[in-house]
């Protein structure tokens, strides 16, 4: 815990003891200042949440359904499906649970600076490596920080923590079209500081309350700096396990360290997963016959099937997860009357129940769920096929519009929800014709279709997919969406710590999402998959991170 | 004979060169990164411009090929993009899994279709013919992943008896062995299916054969009369259909591979080509080529010691 408590836990500690923040965003910023999470939860009144159900059994072994992909580089991952694999053996500085509070885990402990430009994280003393049992020191630490965010690693980590502590320059090349290149750098070389042996200090040019979220981004992974950023069977790692097999698109296999884990180890032996492609009765016959005892992430289709196996459990969360319907500005949709023609003609709760079984919620043609902390109500659009008609004929398409926009087959539910809303529209008059794209072809131009369906991951704050989708300018502004006023407003919601006072700016953004957005959000939705009855000690995770070492079996 | 193989070779050989360039042109057609499939839609642009650069895809189409077939020439068919392996290792591995399943497959299928077919052949429009006839026709008119859901159904979710997926891993608690009885029913049924047709239909024509009439009106045993003068005949034309399935059993397994999450060929193909992983899909190719050039030389022997009239 922080020796002295940061001049903004007092502030929301007021604002939590007014009814101004709820629980949930007063633990987020207590964890965040460095409040140790139990003394947070006791400081709102909260019980610590429960994990444990009975008593861990030692021994046995757990099988994951997933893809097995490569795992060579951790630094550049961009699938949830390596960073489950690869986080059996190597650990992240800070943890994020399901219940969105961040939590030490590599680190002791972490202490802001009162403006949050300067975090100094004090690392545990008794986390060791595996191989050689040599002791985690911070010049481990700054080695792989440095490491994710020299912009020849390549890694993700760069784009999260450039406008922190990452300066952009023109390299003094020019690309194809003549344009000079740019590339970052640490904005100050003492930006990533050695303190002592256990103590490294971020120096940031600019105030983030996120870092410890940040250092729990799936591809900042500790790794042993002698292995140069390549993972392979055997490889080092603090963590719970040691990868003993990789066979890319068949079977990796993890065996639990014998001693030295600083969290007390792992209760299984052995973690094993096994590729089953991309085939959803696979999924099924795999648990049916109990030669897997989890699967990933469940599919739309085999989830009535899994319902009524006695032998499995569904494991599911309300998430952020969605998939939007935008358009760029271009005829007709240079209109805003012909956007919000489209926002009328749907409605969300049918294609929920088409599309995804109903399992999340319908989406309110904006991009803040219910799940977030600063979601406002600010009115349920209904579908409305007499208006939506009535803006078009005033748009000047009395007889309605033809367009085609772009859908991918996969995920199976994100072409049922096009095919729910496409034919929603008919009766409006919008004649869309749907182009369905092979995904690995769609990712190359989903910022340049005119009309796509294009799926956004889970964010814990409106603010954040707001800032990366919305934005103008911003690399994932798929929509080329820009306007000043709504520039100005996610700005000054990014600045409130006070969540009634985002809420309220996050009122007027999604105010004028409904007016004038580029979007239809037809649902959020659910994440679920499914585990053996005899698995315990697992709880699914919005972005379904999976822990093999809290697992154990009951037998 | 050793003309005829040598011209066939080289045939081969021509064949080959042709499909390899053929394939390495669909694929700079195909409208996907690679370094963008790989990494991901969330990777930033500066991560897919190093990861093409480390897998030279910087370089011109025409430069790539022409290393390319260097390389293969010196032994070397590259590296998988997907499996991060050397292509002769996933290929051999993946490979060695479905000849073993195709192995299996055509030891069951040839017997089982031959004798169905002929006994339903050689009495046409008997109560046997007619029950087999319609069993054929049910097998073959099942796509083989309905037919896959449907055994999947039956012996694995509602009987308990079966493993529903055949990772070749005994972790699972099922022996090897019964992780391939699935599969091999599919293909069986699937396959079994056709060929009973075909050879029911040769066996029919031969049976109304002037022949077979003189012969059996000689007093020759029915049983005799079938086995010595009716199958050899008969066989000539399913040899073909029957060669074929050579093919489709080595290449063209991949539904099956993917319902029974099998690590074979047919699913390693169908992952290469979603993920333009060029060395890989040229390597199977060139495979699936050869298999196909070197079936066809082995059914022209064949039909030679079938029919003592044919020469080539």
């Amino acid at each position: 815990m922080a020796d002295k408590l940061h001049p903004i836990i007092k502030l929301a500690g007021r604002d939590f003891a007014d009814g101004k923040l709820d629980r949930r965003e007063f633990l987020r910023i207590a964890t965040l200042l460095g409040i140790a999470t139990p003394v947070a939860f006791g400081m709102a009144g909260l019980p610590m949440p429960a994990m444990a159900q009975g008593a861990p059994k030692k021994g046995g072994i757990v099988r994951l359904g997933s893809r097995v992909q490569d795992l060579k580089s951790p630094h550049t991952y961009s699938w949830v499906e390596s960073a489950n694999a690869a986080r059996q053996t190597l650990d992240y500085l800070t943890y994020t649970g399901i219940d969105n509070v961040t939590r030490p885990n590599l680190v002791a402990k972490w202490e802001p600076s009162p403006d949050l430009k300067t975090w100094t994280l004090t690392l545990r003393r008794d986390v060791t490596w595996r191989k050689d049992n040599r002791k985690l020191t911070a010049d481990d630490v700054v080695w792989n920080i440095k490491r994710v965010l020299d912009p020849k690693t390549g890694s993700s980590v760069v784009g999260l923590l450039k406008g922190f502590i990452l300066d952009e320059y023109e390299t003094g090349e020019k690309d194809d079209k003549g344009v000079a290149k740019k590339s970052t750098r640490l904005w100050d070389a003492n930006a990533v500081q050695k303190v002592d042996d256990f103590t490294i200090r971020l120096n940031g040019k600019a105030a983030n309350l996120g870092i410890p979220e940040a250092l729990f981004h799936y591809p900042l992974m500790i790794m042993d700096p002698a292995e140069n950023g390549e993972f392979k069977v055997g490889s080092n790692g603090t963590g719970a396990f040691d990868m003993v097999e990789l066979d890319v698109g068949k079977r990796a296999r993890f065996a639990a360290r014998k001693s030295g884990h600083w969290g007390g180890g792992a209760h299984i032996d052995t973690f094993e997963i096994i590729d089953l492609g991309d085939d959803a009765a696979a999924q099924v016959a795999a648990l049916a016959s109990k030669q897997v005892d989890m699967i990933y992430q469940g599919a739309v289709t085999t989830y009535d099937t899994v319902q009524k196996m006695p032998n499995v459990q569904i494991n599911s969360i309300d998430t952020a997860y969605t998939a939007v319907a935008r358009v760029h500005s271009l005829k007709p949709f240079d209109d805003k009357r012909v956007r919000q023609a489209l926002r009328h003609a749907t409605d969300p709760d049918a294609v929920l129940k088409l599309a995804y079984r109903g399992l999340g919620k319908p989406g309110e043609h904006h991009h803040v769920s219910s799940v977030h902390p600063e979601y406002a109500n600010v009115g349920y659009m209904k579908q409305d096929i007499a208006k939506a008609k009535a803006l078009l004929a005033e748009a000047g398409y009395p007889n309605g519009i033809d367009t085609e926009i772009i859908a991918r087959p996969q995920p199976d539910w994100e072409l049922l929800a096009v095919q729910a809303m496409v034919e929603q529209w008919k009766e409006a008059g919008i004649r869309a014709r749907i182009n369905v794209m092979p995904s690995a072809q769609y990712w190359n131009v989903w910022t340049k279709v005119p009309f796509g369906f294009t799926t956004w991951a889970h964010r814990p704050l409106g603010t954040m997919v707001h800032s990366l989708a919305y934005r103008t300018g911003g690399a994932w502004n798929e929509s080329n969406w820009s306007n000043a006023e709504f520039d100005k407003l996610i700005t000054e919601a990014e600045g409130y710590l006070d969540v009634e006072k985002r809420r309220a700016v996050m009122a007027k953004l999604e105010r004028i999402m409904l007016d004038e957005g580029p979007i239809v959000v037809p649902l959020w939705r659910s994440v679920f998959n499914y585990s053996d009855k005899k698995i315990k000690g697992y709880k699914i995770h919005p972005t379904i991170y999976i822990e093999a070492k809290d697992m154990w079996v009951d037998a | 004979m050793l003309r005829y193989t040598t011209r066939q070779l080289l045939n081969m050989t021509v064949t080959l060169l042709v499909v390899s360039l053929l394939v390495f042109m669909l694929n700079e057609l195909t409208p996907i990164d690679v370094a963008r499939k790989l990494l991901g839609p969330y990777a930033t642009q500066d991560q897919v411009e190093i990861l093409n650069k480390q897998m030279g895809l910087d370089r011109s189409a025409f430069s790539r090929y022409v290393e390319y077939v260097g390389n293969v020439l010196r032994g070397d068919l590259g590296e998988s993009n997907l499996y991060r392996r050397p292509v002769a290792e996933v290929l051999r591995d993946r490979l060695g899994n479905t000849l073993m399943l195709a192995g299996i497959c055509f030891a069951v299928i040839v017997p089982f279709s031959v004798v169905l077919g002929v006994f339903a052949g050689m009495r046409e429009r008997s109560l046997a013919d007619r029950a087999i006839s319609l069993f054929a026709s049910l097998c073959a008119s099942i796509p083989e992943f309905a037919l896959g859901v449907f055994v999947i159904a039956i012996f694995v979710v509602e009987l308990g008896i079966l493993p529903g997926i055949s990772p070749l891993s005994t972790s699972g608690g099922w022996p090897l062995w019964s992780q391939f009885v699935l599969p091999v029913a599919v293909v069986t049924l699937y396959d079994g299916g056709y060929l009973i047709s075909m050879i029911r239909a040769s066996m029919v024509e031969v049976m109304r054969q002037p022949f077979i009439r003189t012969a059996t009106l000689k007093g020759m045993p029915f049983r005799d009369v079938v086995v010595k003068h009716a199958l050899r005949n008969a066989l000539i034309t399913p040899f073909t259909v029957i060669l074929l399935q050579l093919n489709y059993l080595v290449s063209g397994l991949v539904v099956v591979e993917m319902v029974f999450a099998y690590p074979g060929f047919g699913r390693m193909m169908l992952e290469a080509a979603l993920n333009k992983d060029i060395a890989l899909i040229e390597a199977g190719a060139l495979c699936a080529v050869t298999v196909t050039m070197l079936t066809q030389i082995a059914g022209d022997y064949g039909y030679m010691a079938l029919d003592p009239r044919i020469r080539v």
